[in-house]
Order: structure tokens, then sequence, then C-alpha cells
């Protein structure tokens, strides 16, 4: 009963513990798969931050301008994150976790708890962000020559600038779950979370970042400068942390901006626990309430599948997969950041300005829609392994009632495959035809980037299919834990190859057939013959990654008998 | 209808059901007990389509579960020990999405869910999603899928954890309403007196193995006991005759 605190994060660190003690097949392949893509994305952070320093240096007080500038931005960004990552994971660790029933039944101090809870809810909200901007710092700092103290002061930023976000969005949560019961409030805030991200694209998209790369609205970079400006404000503590940071990059001490910092920080503390102590009870008493829902009936979800000539098992598997997807908040608000990313992305190659490259701008926008052949598969890779490789996963705890039905495995994946594939193949070909409309591209490129994008759906929705069966994780909580898994980035790995290759066998025909044109000479026979054998391997390539995707995910769902 | 022989399954060295023969007759309500990882869960598993068997045979309905597992599975009803199913769904959803994947469709779907809401007491909640459901009307859910689709037999586990004494009431009702109807059901228990008042037959499971099958008195009189209780014989049999004693001395 008069532990300190640390006493109840004990068993956190039990299981972490017993969690790295645990030695399962392939954890060499997994450690090194994930290592190396970690070492590769801080080393890139590293000598970015770096590089862009190192240049910043040749413009005197402008590059100390935009230094500041940048280090505001920097931990703006990383405020905004912290302060949104607090309310959601503190709604988890203060309200919903499992083992508040345990603790609370006991008799433990609320105080107590109530440290324990916030020390787990500030390392489990920050960690990423000190990850991500460890190199990014340490970069600036080597690049600068900057005393060892920066690196000191680096540390003695970071942490009160972590805790003040974290106990902002940790009394947001107090107050929300005090208004809504816990299980809608974490609706809600999915769904402000992804209206927040994507308004938030929109706004540095409205900056209109192209305008430095063109010399002639030169005098329009003032009044970029003054919008980058405008959100700075001395008043937020990622301005201290940045005045911070670049006072002792040049070897001095900026005590009142350390000493704002740290005071804000503490009190921050202070208040949540005695707001804490006040209110934490009343919204978990809330959480545990569990309100009479009605449903959205859905209606057209019923409609679309009275229409299709489903047999009566794919209509049920379509109707369950459809509605469960729709009442599932964190799963559809995600939709909105991607609708978002991609009016943005059909914007950019509206306001694209070949006519600027004279004499090349026809052949370039044929180069640009090979461009835009590469960036669409990306988008699709993406949108199917966020999600098509969960789809099976999202079964859970309740796939015991497929398994013990009477419908093939075979049957329930490719009901899978076909409800992945639909709104797949809609949106990427969408986005791949008004893109190339919009660029006023070659007809025949037209009908290559087409038909290339079919195929390529059909081949990485299957493969998301297939390998998602291959290595399900039914006890995820969410669909994007599934996305991020093992499973989840070896499909990626494979994606990634399977787009080189196919845009490869179709770019050296298209680009031959160009060049031609171009030069206005006809195509001898064997060269046609070559063509079509590079865009028939293509093809072949494609179709044999969905086939066998898809049986090594049925195999893989009928091994699990054994 | 359920029929079982020597049935074994194993992982790795060790084995957790270890040549069990059994035979569950239409109409009759077969209890299955046995000592907490005796082998009765991945048993009903097995029987469930859910485990492949090491070797051994399953036949439901005269359908063999290795050669043809979807005319097995469309006989067999199963009742898990813990009621999983999917949130989102309202739980008139729940049942026509069942009975989609037992290939019932067109006009009588709604009325048979509608039977079985009723049958069950949950036609108040046709409309709600399973995610405000209690533990105990998860599991009256699962059992309204288990009987929609008419099955000629039942596989269930513990079907009496969770329920409150009207529920647990119910559900015996139930079964003995379907094994009037000539349903065959499997019933895995811990609880001695849902066996001794409901099932005509008994097997007592230990380490994998049956060590006592047929009726309570025969059981009764395999243990070398007269007239005692179903629990003392349970107890003799697989050895808690020292937990027997501590509880008479308590």
């Amino acid at each position: 009963m008069t532990e300190a605190f640390p006493y109840l994060l004990l068993p956190h660190l039990w299981s972490s513990r017993n969690r790295a003690r645990r030695r399962e097949r392939g954890d060499l392949a997994r450690g090194l798969l994930f290592g190396g893509v970690g070492v590769v994305v801080l080393g890139a952070l590293f000598a970015g931050a770096f590089w862009l320093t190192w240049q910043l240096s040749d413009y005197d007080e402008l590059g100390d301008y935009l230094l500041r500038l940048g280090l505001s931005w920097l931990f703006l960004t990383c405020l905004a994150f912290l302060t949104f990552s607090g309310i959601v994971t503190s709604l988890s660790t203060f309200y919903l976790s499992d083992d508040l029933r345990l603790l609370l039944a006991a008799p433990v101090a609320p105080r107590r708890l109530f440290y324990a809870r916030f020390a787990r809810t500030v390392a489990q909200s920050s960690w990423m962000v000190v990850v991500f901007l460890m190199p990014v710092l340490m970069g600036v700092g080597l690049a600068r020559c900057a005393p060892i103290g920066f690196y000191l002061t680096t540390a003695l930023t970071v942490v009160p600038f972590a805790l003040i976000p974290v106990a902002v969005g940790a009394a947001c949560t107090l107050l929300l779950v005090n208004v809504f019961p816990a299980r809608r409030a974490r609706d809600l805030l999915m769904l402000m979370g992804f209206l927040f991200a994507g308004s938030l694209v929109f706004v540095l998209r409205a900056i209109r970042p192209e305008q430095l790369l063109r010399a002639e609205s030169l005098p329009d970079v003032t009044g970029f400068f003054q919008t980058l400006q405008s959100p700075v404000t001395p008043l937020l503590p990622s301005f201290w942390a940045g005045e911070l940071l670049f006072a002792s990059l040049n070897g001095n001490l900026d005590l009142i901006h350390a000493g704002a910092l740290w005071t804000t920080a503490l009190a921050s503390c202070v208040v949540l626990r005695a707001a804490g102590e006040r209110w934490h009870f009343s919204g978990y008493s809330r959480s545990q309430e569990a309100p009479k829902r009605r449903a959205m009936t859905l209606g057209a979800a019923d409609f679309v599948a009275r229409i299709l000539p489903f047999s009566p098992v794919r209509r049920q598997l379509f109707l369950k997969d459809t509605k469960i997807f729709m009442r599932d908040v964190s799963q559809w608000s995600q939709l909105l950041l991607l609708l978002a990313l991609v009016l943005i992305y059909l914007y950019n190659f509206r306001v694209l300005d070949l006519q600027r490259v004279p004499y090349m701008s026809g052949f370039i926008k044929n180069v640009y829609a090979f461009v835009n052949l590469g960036l669409a598969s990306f988008v699709l890779a993406t949108v199917a392994a966020r999600f098509v490789f969960p789809a099976v996963s999202a079964e859970g705890a309740a796939f015991w009632i497929i398994r013990t039905s009477p419908i093939s495995l075979r049957d329930f994946l490719w009901s899978k495959f076909w409800t992945g594939l639909v709104p797949v193949l809609v949106l990427t070909e969408g986005l791949t035809v008004a893109a190339n409309e919009l660029l006023g591209v070659d007809p025949v490129l037209k009908a290559v980037s087409a038909c290339a994008i079919i195929f390529l759906s059909f081949a990485l929705v299957g493969l998301a299919t297939g390998l998602g069966a291959r290595y399900p994780r039914f006890t995820a909580d969410n669909p994007s834990q599934v996305a991020g898994s093992y499973g989840g980035i070896v499909y990626m790995i494979l994606a990634v190859l399977l787009i080189i290759v196919t845009i490869v066998l179709l770019g050296w025909p298209s680009m031959t057939y160009l060049l031609f044109q171009v030069r206005q000479r006809p195509l001898e026979t064997w060269r046609i013959g070559l063509m079509a054998v590079s865009c028939g391997a293509a093809a072949v390539i494609t179709a044999a990654t969905c086939v066998i995707g898809m049986r090594s995910g049925v195999r893989a769902l009928e091994a699990m008998r054994n | 209808m359920i029929a079982i022989h020597n049935l074994v399954k194993q992982y790795g060295s060790f084995t957790a059901v270890d040549g069990i023969t059994l035979d569950v007759r239409p109409g009759e309500i077969h209890g299955f007990l046995g000592p907490n990882g005796a082998g009765k869960t991945t048993t009903l598993r097995m029987i469930a389509g859910l485990l492949k068997p090491t070797s051994g045979r399953i036949a439901v309905n005269g359908h063999d579960m290795s050669a043809a597992p979807e005319r097995a599975k469309g006989s067999l009803g199963f009742i898990p020990d813990r009621p999983f199913i999917y949130d989102k769904l309202t739980s008139g959803e729940f049942l026509r999405f069942h009975a989609g994947l037992y290939g019932l469709d067109g006009d009588g779907v709604d009325g048979r869910v509608h039977e079985m809401l009723d049958l069950f007491e949950l036609r108040r909640w046709e409309h709600e999603l399973v995610e405000s459901f209690s533990h105990g009307m998860k599991q009256r859910l699962v059992m309204c899928a288990a009987f929609l689709h008419r099955p000629q037999a039942i596989a269930v586990d513990e079907p009496m954890v969770g329920l409150d004494p009207r529920g647990a009431r119910l559900i015996k009702d139930v079964f003995r309403r379907m094994s009037e109807r000539g349903v065959a059901i499997l019933m895995s228990t811990h609880t001695l007196e849902v066996a001794q008042e409901m099932c005509q037959r008994i097997s007592i499971i230990l380490k994998g193995r049956i060590i006592a099958q047929g009726t309570v008195d025969e059981v009764r009189h395999l243990a070398g006991g007269g007239d005692d209780h179903l629990t003392s014989v349970f107890l003799k049999l697989t050895g808690g005759s020292a937990l027997q004693e501590l509880d008479e001395a308590v």
C-alpha cells in the first residue's frame, strides 16, 4: 500500500522482459528486417538534418533565421502529434485498460495510480517522437559543430516538452470521458484525429511550397515566409524548446525558455493530478457502462447485396464485412484522410506546369504517365496493406464461426479478395485515368496505364489477402497493428518489388513506342514482338502473383487445423 | 449421429487426446466430463472441425469430417465455451449471416431467425449491436445460431458458464426439447448436477482417455459406489478423492 508508484509499472516491465526473452521461429529474419528498416530511416533522418543545416550555414543570418524557424516548426509538429497521441493513449491507459479493474479494486491510493498511469501514458505516447527527434537534433548539432552542452540541453528539453502536451491530451480525455462514455469517446477521437490530419494536409498544400522553385514568383517568397511564421507563437512550448536548443547550439544557455518549459511541465502534472483525483473515478465508472446501441441499418449495403448475383454465402459474407467496416469509426475515418490525399494528388497534376519545359513537354508528359502509374501503384499497395491485408485478422476471435460452418476456406478467402478488390480497383483506376487525362498523355499510354492498374490491382489485392491469411493477427486491437506487423512488412516489400518489375516490363515497350512516334519511324516486326513479350511477361507475373498469393493463403488457413 | 473412433490428438510429444471412441445416438444428451486439461475442449474442437486429429475418425450424421467436412459441418451445431461474435453486427444480422453460411436463403430465414430469438428470449434485442450484450446474452445468441439451421447434432462446450439461473433453466429446457426431436447432443460440462439431471449417458475423460462410459448408474457402479452422488463418483474416478476429503474437513 505504501510503495512508490513505479511498483505499479512492474507488470508492464516484466511483460516486456518476458516478451523480449521469448524466442520464436523467424526472430532473426524479423529482427534484421525491422532493425534494418529502422537503421535506414534513422540514418536518413540524420543525413537529411545534417545536410540541410550544413546548407543553411552558408547563408549567415538568413540561415540562422531559417534554422530557428525550422526548429520551431519541428517542435510544433511534434507538439501536435504528442497532444493527439496523449489523448488517445490516456483513453486506453486511464479508462479502458483491463488491469484497471484489478488496480481500482485494490487499496491503491488514487495519487499513486495516477502517477503510474501518467508515466505509462507519457512513455507510450512520446517514445516515437523521441526516437524521431534524436537523429534529427544530432544531425543539426554535428552540422553546426555544437558544444557538448547542446546534447545535454536536448535531453533536458525533450523531457518537459513531452510532458506538457501529453498532460494536456490526458486532460482533454478526462473531460471527454466525463461527458461521453469512454467507448463512444474513442470513436469520436478517431474521427477528430483523421479530420485533423486531413485538414493539416490541405493547409500544408494551401501554402503552395512550389512557389519557392519558381524564380519569377520571388516577390511572393516574403509572403511565403510570413505564412510559415504565423503559427510559431512565443506562447507555445514548441517555441520555447526551439529557442532553447538554438541558443545552446551557439553555446548559450537560455534560462528563460528553459524555466518556462520546466515550470509549465511540472505545473501541468500537478494540475492534471488534482483533476484526475477529482474526476478520474467518475469517468472510469462511465466507461464501464455499456449503453444500448441501436445500429446504423446500412440499407444501401443490403440493397447492393440483393441486386448483385451472389450466392447466399457470398452475399452474407459481403454484408458482414461491409457492415462491420462501416460501423467501425476507426476504419472508415481513415478513408477521409485517404480522400484528402487523393484530391491533393490530382490537384498536383492539374497545377503541374510542363509547358515551362519547351520542346520536350510532350515527351515529359508521357514520362509522367509512368510516374503516375508508379505513384498510383504505391497508393494501391498502401491501401491494400491497410484495408485488405488485415481482412482475415479482422475476423478476430469470431473466426471459429467461419471455421465451423460448412463453407470452404477457399470460398471464404476469395470472398475477402473480391470485397477488397472492387473498391481498391475503382479508386486506383479512377486515380490513374483522371491524372492521365489532366496531363493529356498519349492515348496508347493511357490504355497501357489503365490495363496495368487492373492487373496490378488483382496482383496486389491477391497478395495482400493471401499474405494476410498467412500471417494473421487475430488478437490485434486494430487493423493498423496488423498492417504494421511482420507479415505486413513482408507484403509491402513484395508489393514494391512487383511494382518495380511491372513498371520496368511495361516501361521499355512504352518508351520505345514513344521514341519511334517522336522520330516518326515505323516499328520493326521483331521489335513489336519483343514489346509484346515484355507486356505479356508483366501480365503473367501479376496474374501469377495473384493466384500464388491466394493459394498460399488458403493453404495457411487450412493448416490452422493442425 | 456423432461417431468418434480411436481419436488421437498430439501436440509435439504431448498427447492431449489419446484414442477416444464415442457414439452419441439420435435424441441422446451425452455428458462429457473430466477435470481441467483432460482433453474435453480439444475433442469438441476436433468434432467441430476446428482442429485436425492426429489420427482417428469423426463422423457427424454419417459424414466423415476429414473426407466431407462441409457436409459434416452442415449437420452440426457448435457452441464454444466462450461466445466470441462479431461485435459490430446486430443479433438479427448475425443470425442472418449464420443462416447464409449454412446455405439458408429466401423468405423462410426471417421467420426462423425470429423463432430462434423468441426461443432464447432475445427478440427485444434483435436490432441491438452485439457489443452491448452481456456474456449470458452472447451465449444465448450463439445457441440461437447453433440451432438455426436445424442441425442433427450439437457439440457444446460448457453451456452453463456465465448464465444466470433463469438462463440455465432455459438452456436445459431447449436441450431437452431438441433431444426429444432427435437431435444428438454432446455436452462437455463441469457442473455434475447438470450432467446428472440431463444426460442419458456420460463419458468421463482423464488425461486424454475415456475412463468410464455409460448411464449415470452404470458409471456409479463402475466406481464401486452405491448411491453415491455423481460428484463423489467423479472424484473417485479422476483421483480427486483427496480434494473431497479436504472439502468434507472444511
